[in-house]
């Protein structure tokens, strides 16, 4: 049961979900703010390659490329515009800030776009399957899995070797000796927010190819990945979330192959008791971050 | 160098200042004094822009640094060793001292920078690569203080640094208080240790419930037992 | 003589229910009296959200916790009842796989309100307990995981919910008089919840949570008592909307609906009663109003597709700006009353004059 196809197959969801997480966190470990809106980036991300596609001849790298940088500079938006107000405010109000962000965007695309999918071009390669030994691995997955290692080798490098990088971990560690140390808060924040845009925006070129569509309401269910593989790794812990996200990615595998077929409706249910036992009987999560769960504004 | 007039600070409705003045030349080492929940505290906390006073003023080198935010007043030379320290425990001793240095322009300046630090605390050198966190306290309250100069602060001010330290080090932290005095830094410090305080400070203001009791030299407190009456029990 | 004197010193400090229902009272009876049907079901809806809404304000206003779970509690309510209201008929047509214990059930549309409404108080107990241990981001994250798992069961157990279909044949009974007479009913439980022990006792651990403590709050009890009474008046809404409605799926009781809610009680003031009648009556209004225009755009065929969240992104654009501009909405924690000063003998109520309870301010943080 547990064949290579299956570990293969929960490799490739674990790296999607361990970049979700991590673009979650990362603004969590600083502001503590579970973004509701994050989500959305993916759909924003869909949506670009959606209209690309269909006013211009562009190569599918192109696309993807702008597809990326819009759901970074929407997600810096949003900061800029809902939350850099709220910020000082209560952390309720700055979660349902994030909830009203979340159903604006959504309901912007019904607006404006359609209820209805909508195709999104995808590279040939993503049909495209590589054989090893006998066994046919889509390049997709093989595409998912490095895109994600690269990813989290770059982002390792900025957070330990760039002053910038070392101030947003200070900041997460205790916020207002960062701001003491001479760090702009709002600097801080907003490369949070564009890196948080970065990870949901290459995490949303592979989730909308997995339909080869997007809706308005694509992105409730990464969301709710990444609130579970948070919840699993440590929500104050960069390194985690991706550990968090691996989890998920082996867990959902798992109950995929283990459960019978009456209660595989219930696998979402089962991933979101998970969440609720590990934050009754361990909040901090399987691994322990340095915040001190101290919220700062 | 810094003055402080009639300022007020409320947490709610609470005063916690209620008109505090007082000023620091450039080059002094003033003490604050006082019983826990005297303000002294407050006071540092608003000056380095983290609290928002309810009125009064605050300049520094003639610029007032009212509604400036905490980053602007670093970059202004004013730097706060808080109580507690508040190290970055996540961050290795280095990377901390990076984040102390975030201010300075010139980033070549910080090898010397951190070669002159390294002599006043040499146990920072043997530990640069290890967690803040995992530093005992007195090592933190030196990386604390360490930290704090990488940005070659016009103001230092320290909050309680010899709190929960053993003797032996606090004896230490006196000395490098001096040292630094001796070097030039303005320096204003808040201090449960009074004796110790007294010996080293140039003027020392005493606070009491949100209010200057007292303001002068070292001499002049000591002679006029203004400490006594506030810790031993002295209500009006 | 003295029982009625402090009856009367009692009710003239806290006169705010009343201020808050006897408007609402009026307009009912007007509506029932002069409106046609449109007005009759925009004024029913209008009580059943104020229902929704005093409900959730009576755990989150008075604990200061987000729960998203509350929408979940309105599922479990109506589903709830419905099983028990409908005819075994109408139950045989839309859930032919329906247990054979609750087949041949039909009782009177009030007791299976009722047992909607505990069925929702009983899972908030259950599950309750443990959770109210947590705040913040965890308590936001854990409530919000109990609403996605109350929606996928309810979504995946077709036998009583027909699945993520639509169930149908559900008696209409909730009247305007009906809902009219909760909503107002709820007012005054939402307020009186305010001024009991328990009630202050969770504000006390709202406002601080370890001065609260210290004096012998049991935060944990006193949140529990919250939560399921909150509960309770949700799974009762659920009953009365299911009732109104009469065919729904799932998804009526998932995020949608939660964000109308929650943007009805933050738009008119978490802290107090006054604020959530305000903002229910607020946002019905101006939903109705935007519904109104989108249908008349739709229907005159002014865009080349329909025109679809038009409604959702008004009111999320004004959540926003509210919680921007207005942080503790319209009324805050303030309860509309008169003052003290009026003499309640003269049997008038002299002017307008409103007094407003002050509450402390919040320490200012940069």
């Amino acid at each position: 049961m547990l064949s290579v196809e299956f570990l293969l197959n929960a490799i490739t969801l674990g790296s999607l979900c361990a970049l979700l997480a991590l673009g979650l966190v990362i603004v969590y470990g600083i502001l503590k703010l579970v973004n509701f809106a994050y989500g959305e980036l993916i759909m924003i991300t869909g949506y670009t390659l959606y209209l690309l596609n269909a006013s211009f001849q562009l190569p599918w790298l192109v696309m993807a490329l702008i597809g990326v940088l819009i759901a970074m500079f929407t997600s810096y938006s949003t900061e800029l515009v809902a939350f850099r107000p709220v910020r000082t405010k209560s952390l309720s109000a700055m979660l349902i800030t994030s909830f009203a962000v979340s159903t604006l965007l959504q309901n912007a695309a019904l607006l404006l776009i359609s209820p209805r999918a909508r195709a999104v071009p995808l590279p040939k390669l993503f049909s495209a399957s590589l054989t090893v030994m006998g066994i046919a691995i889509p390049w997709r997955n093989i595409l998912t899995v490095v895109t994600s290692l690269v990813l989290l080798i770059g982002l390792t490098l900025l957070l330990k070797k760039t002053i910038l990088g070392i101030a947003l971990r200070a900041a997460a560690d205790n916020f207002r000796m960062t701001r003491l140390m001479g760090v702009p808060a709002d600097l801080v924040i907003s490369t949070a927010f564009v890196i948080s845009g970065l990870m949901a925006g290459i995490v949303g070129l592979f989730w909308v190819g997995r339909t080869a569509s997007v809706t308005p309401t694509i992105g409730g269910a990464p969301l709710l990945i990444a609130f579970v593989a948070t919840v699993i790794g440590g929500m104050n812990s960069l390194l985690g979330a991706v550990v968090g996200g691996y989890i998920y990615g082996l867990i959902f595998s798992f109950l995929g192959v283990m459960l019978p077929q009456t209660l595989l409706d219930y696998r979402e249910a089962f991933m979101f008791l998970i969440v609720i036992l590990i934050l009754l009987i361990r909040p901090e999560g399987l691994i322990r971050g340095a915040g001190t769960g101290e919220r700062v504004g | 160098m810094l003055t402080v007039e009639n300022l007020q600070v409320a947490y709610g409705a609470i005063l916690a200042l209620k008109g505090v003045s007082l000023e620091v030349k450039e080059g002094e080492l003033v003490a604050l004094i006082g019983v826990n929940g005297a303000g002294k505290s407050t006071l540092l906390l608003t000056i380095a822009g983290v609290l928002r006073p309810v009125s009064g003023k605050i300049t520094f080198g003639g610029d007032s640094l009212v509604g400036k935010s905490p980053e602007e007043i670093v970059r202004r030379g004013i730097s706060l060793v808080p109580e507690g320290r508040e190290i970055f425990s996540s961050l290795t001793v280095e990377e901390n001292l990076r984040m102390g240095a975030f201010v300075r322009k010139n980033q070549a300046e910080y090898q010397q920078d951190l070669e002159k630090v390294f002599a006043l605390f040499p146990i920072l050198k043997q530990r640069l690569h290890q967690l803040g966190g995992t530093l005992s306290g007195g090592e933190q309250q030196q990386l604390a203080i360490a930290r704090a100069l990488m940005s070659h602060p016009a103001l230092l001010m320290l909050d309680e640094p010899s709190l929960g330290l053993a003797p032996a080090l606090v004896d230490q932290i006196f000395d490098l208080i001096t040292r630094l005095h001796q070097q030039g830094t303005t320096i204003l410090l808040v201090e449960q240790n009074v004796d110790r305080t007294l010996q080293i400070a140039d003027r020392v203001y005493l606070l009491q419930t949100g209010k200057v009791k007292f303001g002068g030299t070292a001499a002049e407190v000591r002679h006029q037992g203004e400490v006594e009456k506030v810790y031993l029990g002295g209500v009006e | 003589m003295k029982n009625t004197n402090a009856g009367i010193l009692w009710l003239k400090s806290h006169t705010t229910p009343f201020i808050l229902s006897i408007p609402l009272l009026i307009l009912a009876v007007l509506v029932q009296a002069y409106g046609d049907t449109l007005l009759v079901r925009i004024v029913t809806v209008l009580f059943i959200n104020l229902v929704m809404v005093l409900s959730l304000q009576v755990f989150m206003g008075n604990s200061g916790i987000l729960n998203f779970a509350h929408i979940g509690f309105m599922g479990i309510g109506a589903y709830t009842s419905v099983l028990f209201s409908m005819t075994p008929q109408a139950k045989a047509a839309t859930l032919p796989d329906l247990y054979p214990f609750l087949r041949p059930i039909h009782l009177p549309f009030l007791p299976s309100l009722l047992i909607g409404a505990i069925a929702a108080a009983l899972v908030a107990a259950l599950v309750g307990y443990a959770l109210m241990r947590l705040s913040d981001a965890a308590a936001v994250i854990t409530l919000f995981a109990l609403l996605v798992i109350i929606h996928t069961i309810l979504v995946h157990w077709s036998i009583v919910t027909n699945g993520p279909r639509t169930l149908f044949g559900v008696d209409n009974y909730t009247s305007l008089g009906i809902s009219t007479f909760f909503g107002i009913l709820v007012i005054f439980i939402a307020y009186l919840f305010k001024e009991t022990p328990v009630g202050l006792k969770l504000r006390a651990s709202r406002d601080d949570r370890y001065a609260a403590a210290s004096i012998g709050v049991n935060i944990v009890q006193v949140r529990w008592a919250g939560f399921v009474l909150s509960a309770f008046l949700a799974g009762f809404g659920g009953g009365l909307w299911a009732h109104f409605i009469t065919s729904f799926s799932p998804y009526a009781f998932y995020l949608t609906e939660t964000f109308s809610v929650l943007s009805m009680l933050v738009i008119g003031g978490t802290g107090s009663v006054s604020g959530a009648v305000l903002g229910t009556v607020v946002v019905t209004l101006l939903r109705e109003g935007l519904r109104a225009v989108e249908n008349s755009v739709n229907i005159a065929g002014v865009f080349p597709n329909n025109l679809v969240g038009f409604t959702e992104v008004v009111l999320s654009l004004l959540l926003i700006l509210i919680l921007v501009f207005r942080p503790s909405g319209l009324l805050g924690s303030q309860e509309i009353r008169l003052a003290n000063t009026i003499p309640l003998a003269s049997g008038k109520f002299s002017a307008s004059e409103l007094s407003r309870e002050s509450s402390p301010k919040e320490g200012e943080h940069v």
